[in-house]
């Protein structure tokens, strides 16, 4: 009777590892974070994929963006995964850091875990800078980063501006008037995804872009002291995202997850979503009669200061150097950037393309055009973060009420300069 | 019955049905919701529900892989817990009858378990290192301590009369038949309130398949769930679906195995 | 001590029940005891986490770095402060509301035992069931309790709004999510006072709020301290709950969700700044350890005590 339990159990412990590593094929395991549009496509490219290479499989894992930074780190430790979509190499570190975060990438790269790709035939389908800017380190190449997205802007509804006969606002009282006009009529100005918080700290990029369009210049002039958190010129900047997170976005946001947001938007419950370009397929595809535009969103009383778009480098794929799929990786790479399924990506998701040969010839590509010469890198790309920064060194207009706790712009514009001089004292 | 004792009574059923609302209330709205299409939920979350939208449960069963899920969630359960039961028995057992020397340092070994720091650290880095990570062998090895149990089997062994034990000796029985036939069939009572907690606590864990458990294939309800979750935020209706479908079982596994469960609960609270 | 007699036989077959204690033993000490140990050696390092960087002994720089470091370290006070006010919270409110309820269903009432079943099954439901329940439960957007608070003039965006709101939530269903354990023990002690006891009061002329204080309350002292503990050193390492609702947030942080958020990763909203720092996390983990014996053992003390001067 023992003896028949001890083989159950015996078998029991034989059989499980068998289960988990028995594969001939070989499986290719790529790790995305969850974009509804994205994923789509990457899931019927993967068919096609495999239907050209019979012998690969593509095993596909989706986690939250949030979820995005853990997963890449565990999995590549553990060997666990092959290609992984990371976000376009950012906050590297300049000259005049001194004591900042090394950035991941670069702590990744320098552990040898993400695989050189320099020199790779399918890189001669993009730009070279953004290969470059996006990519590179000390002149090697770790990531294919597939394009831009702009979140600077706010996409509003043609139809209910002219509804209410609201034209584009271009400069920030305009925008309070065009609010007004929609609230009276019981239309919320804007909504945004508040449940997931990185949204609201999104749209206040807009303001941010409004206030000190050159952020490059911005962040060297935190680390000189010639540009403060709580000058008065900040502190109207603090007023206006409070205005934006108070006033502005619709009550009871916080339920709104980041992607419920491009549908309760399309559905007109809001005239306008201060979002990146990345939701602009997300709401075609909820109200395809929606007519769709877009602005830079105008926080300055100058509308010559409000023709910027900010924005990033978005997803990029990186391959793991350790992986033992590294042809079954790099075919898939190639697969990706043929330009014929570059563009479809590029359709699909609404991306700024990184390769010439690609247009974006949606509706919204259309729209943000005009506005496209004047593309600028965001503030979140360029700043290091220094150690021992505490948590109010950021211009998030969810620090305000109902997303947090402050409720005076002036104090919060204190509170922040005060952690980035704490910060800066340290670093020294 | 006199007055003051029926408004007495009165009183202490409205306390309790007061407390039971507070109790059922988010059950109710999760029946509710799920019932619901999603725009009806979307209009209105608080409304009752106008029909019967069944197909929110055929849409969680199959958007949310329930059959995969499940089948995991058992599997790691049931194995943990059955290796588990059987060495734990062959650790409380010699400690409680002090037939192995260094028996008193053994107890302590386990009851200081509940006051040491965190080790999801180390066990990752033990998980790795064994490249167990991402494997159900990993999952299910990180499952097969559980030091709450083994104080409470102590506890029980110590209850039984020694006369046993010489008793099966002087038959000629050895060590190991003695324990595999006579205690733990005796250990009935103990063995179902550890074997009932263990389990529970390995179905209701979210946090070890989070880190450990990447690969969709091999995650159990909780982390499939909330997967479903991350990708589907919004569709409350069939969330709800899916939410309920994962509750039922499990409330009729506890309706029918009410009594181990509390038992078990009660017995792991006494202190050594 | 000498192992007791032992009647299995002896020399060769005196090996076995040790042979057979040692896998049990060996799993314990290896997945278990071994990792929480060595916990603390990690903390003297700079470890990350990932296998093949460099790990260096840096002493106490971790532990100088959490707890002085900038202002990092004013978060992580913050942080530290808001677990025990977190721990406090729950204890306090679970113990109570567990002995209202033990007491309530004390009583000889018909249907008790649905009730008992109502309250317990939270305890068996589980983090990811209960957190996506209160979610849908508390609903911002004109759910139920949204409603209610409508009615009572006032609004919530309960786990997104600001994170000092969204902490009493959170503790709330932490509460209400454990208070079955609580309850049962307390039922378990109030079944244990003879009912003499309580007929003698009541003949006596006793009212219900006297007997209680002066019989009722000091024969539960042993389940009440059992309770206490159980709460304070629980929650002061809870942090699961917190994880599934809203996952780490700054503002809102417990050390038990912050110690895994800088262990994976997943201390900040920027990618690239979310980097795992396992040994800072070790030393994080090491302080919650300390903390908990800190005010664990406080705990044991004063009710020990009391408990001593109740009952002799």
């Amino acid at each position: 009777m023992k003896r028949r339990w001890s083989l159950v159990l015996l078998c029991l412990l034989l059989v499980v590892p068998a289960l988990a590593f028995g594969q001939a094929k070989t499986t290719l395991e790529l790790l995305i974070h969850q974009n509804d549009p994205m994923v789509n496509y990457i899931n019927s490219m993967n068919e096609k994929f495999q239907a050209k290479y019979p012998a690969i499989t593509v095993n596909v894992s989706v986690v939250k963006a949030d979820e995005l930074a853990t997963s890449t780190q565990t999995r590549l430790t553990a060997n666990d995964v092959d290609v992984i979509d990371m976000f376009g190499f950012a906050q590297g570190i300049l000259p005049f850091m001194k004591g900042v975060d090394k950035p991941n990438w670069q702590t990744l790269i320098e552990a040898g875990y993400l695989m050189d790709l320099t020199g790779q035939p399918f890189l001669k389908f993009y730009d070279a800078s953004a290969i470059k800017d996006a990519g590179s380190f000390n002149g090697r190449v770790y990531e294919v980063n597939t394009g831009r997205y702009a979140f600077t802007g706010v996409f509003y509804n043609k139809d209910l501006f002219a509804k209410y006969a609201v034209k584009v606002p271009t400069t920030w009282s305009q925008l309070l008037a065009a609010a007004a006009t929609f609230k009276k009529n019981g239309i919320a100005p804007m909504t945004c995804g508040g449940k997931d918080g990185w949204p609201v700290l999104v749209a206040g990029y807009g303001i941010l872009l409004s206030y000190y369009p050159d952020q490059a210049a911005l962040v060297k002039g935190l680390w000189t002291g010639e540009v403060k958190w709580n000058s008065p010129k900040s502190v109207e900047m603090w007023k206006r995202m409070q205005i934006l997170a108070r006033d502005l976005i619709e009550p009871g946001a916080s339920a709104i997850a980041f992607d419920a947001a491009p549908g309760r938007f399309a559905s007109g419950a809001a005239a306008m979503l201060p979002a990146g370009s990345w939701d602009a397929p997300a709401i075609q595809a909820a109200n395809p009669n929606l007519k769709l535009g877009y602005f830079p969103m105008p926080a300055s009383d100058n509308a010559a200061d409000n023709k910027y778009l900010g924005g990033k480098y978005d997803v990029g794929w990186v391959v793991n150097a350790h992986t033992a799929k590294k042809d079954a990786a790099l075919k898939w790479l190639d697969f990706f950037s043929q330009p014929a399924n570059y563009q479809e990506y590029v359709t699909a998701t609404g991306i700024m393309p990184t390769q010439p040969t690609a247009t974006l010839n949606t509706a919204f590509g259309k729209e943000a055009k005009p506005y496209l010469a004047n593309f600028r890198l965001g503030f979140e790309l360029l700043w290091a973060n220094i150690k021992g920064q505490g948590q109010w060194m950021q211009p998030n207009a969810s620090f305000f009420k109902p997303f947090n706790q402050w409720e005076d712009p002036a104090k919060l514009a204190d509170q922040v300069q005060a952690d980035l001089e704490v910060a800066l004292k340290a670093a020294k | 019955m006199n007055r003051t004792s029926w408004s007495r009574n009165v009183g202490l059923y409205l306390a309790l049905i007061f407390i039971a609302i507070i109790y059922v209330g988010p059950v109710i709205m999760v029946v509710n919701t799920s019932l619901k299409a999603k725009q009806e939920f979307n209009l209105n979350p608080s409304s009752l529900a106008s029909g019967l939208h069944l197909e929110n449960y055929a849409n969680a069963w199959k958007k949310a892989s329930f059959p995969l899920y499940l089948k995991n969630s058992l599997f790691y359960a049931v194995v943990a817990t059955a290796i588990y039961a059987v060495t734990a028995v062959f650790v409380a057992f010699p400690i409680s009858r002090k037939y192995v020397k260094g028996h008193g340092w053994l107890f302590t070994l386990f009851v200081v378990a509940l006051f040491l720091p965190n080790a999801i650290i180390p066990q990752f880095q033990l998980m790795l290192h064994l490249r167990l990570y991402n494997t159900q062998v990993g999952y299910i090895l990180l499952n097969l301590v559980d030091a709450i149990g083994v104080i409470i089997l102590i506890n029980y062994v110590s209850s039984l009369p020694r006369d046993l034990d010489e008793a099966a000796a002087m038959d000629g029985c050895s060590y190991f038949r003695f324990v595999m036939q006579v205690v733990f069939p005796l250990m009935k009572p103990a063995l179902a309130s550890v074997i009932l907690l263990h389990s529970i606590g390995i179905w209701n864990d979210y946090v070890t398949p989070l880190i450990y458990l990447p690969a969709k294939q091999l995650m159990p309800i909780t982390r499939g769930l909330m997967v479903f979750y991350g990708q589907y935020g919004n569709d409350w209706t069939t969330l709800s679906a899916a939410v309920l479908l994962l509750m039922l079982p499990m409330i009729a596994l506890f309706l029918s195995l009410q009594r181990w469960i509390i038992a078990g609960v009660l017995q792991g609270s006494v202190r050594g | 001590m000498s192992s007791t007699l032992y009647a299995f036989g002896s020399r060769k077959s005196r090996l076995v029940p040790y042979l057979l204690l040692l896998p049990g033993l060996l799993l314990y000490l290896f997945v278990s005891l071994g990792p929480s140990v060595a916990t603390t050696i990690y903390s003297f390092t700079d470890a990350s986490g990932l296998l093949g960087t460099a790990v260096h002994w840096v002493g106490l720089a971790n532990y100088e770095e959490f707890l002085f470091r900038g202002a990092n370290a004013r978060d992580n006070w913050e942080i530290t402060l808001r677990t025990l006010q977190f721990a406090f919270l729950v204890t306090v409110v679970q113990t109570g509301f567990g002995l209202l309820a033990a007491s309530l269903l004390n009583q000889r009432l018909r249907g008790r035992n649905a009730f008992r079943t109502i309250f317990f099954m939270p305890v068996i439901l589980g983090a990811t069931i209960i957190g996506l329940m209160w979610t849908l439960f508390l609903y911002p957007l004109g759910g139920p309790v949204e409603k209610l608070l409508n009615l009572l003039g006032t609004r919530s965006d309960f786990m997104g709004g600001p994170p000092s709101e969204a902490f009493y939530w959170i503790v709330w269903i932490q509460i209400w999510a454990n208070m079955g354990t609580t309850m049962i023990i307390f039922l378990g002690g109030l079944q244990t006072i003879p009912n003499e006891l309580h007929e003698a009061a009541r003949i006596d002329g006793a009212g219900a709020w006297a007997t209680f204080r002066a019989i009722t309350f000091p024969l539960l002292t042993p389940s009440l301290n059992t309770n206490l503990l159980l709460n304070i050193i629980g929650s002061l390492q809870a942090w699961q709950l917190m994880l599934v609702i809203k996952g780490p947030t700054n503002g809102l942080n417990v050390l038990g969700i912050w110690i895994y958020a800088l262990a994976f990763g997943r201390q900040s909203n920027n990618p690239t700044q979310a980097a795992m720092r396992q040994g800072y996390g070790a030393a994080a983990s090491v302080l919650l350890f300390l903390l908990v014996l800190v005010v664990g053992l406080t705990a044991q003390y004063l009710i020990r005590r009391r408990e001593r001067r109740l009952l002799g």
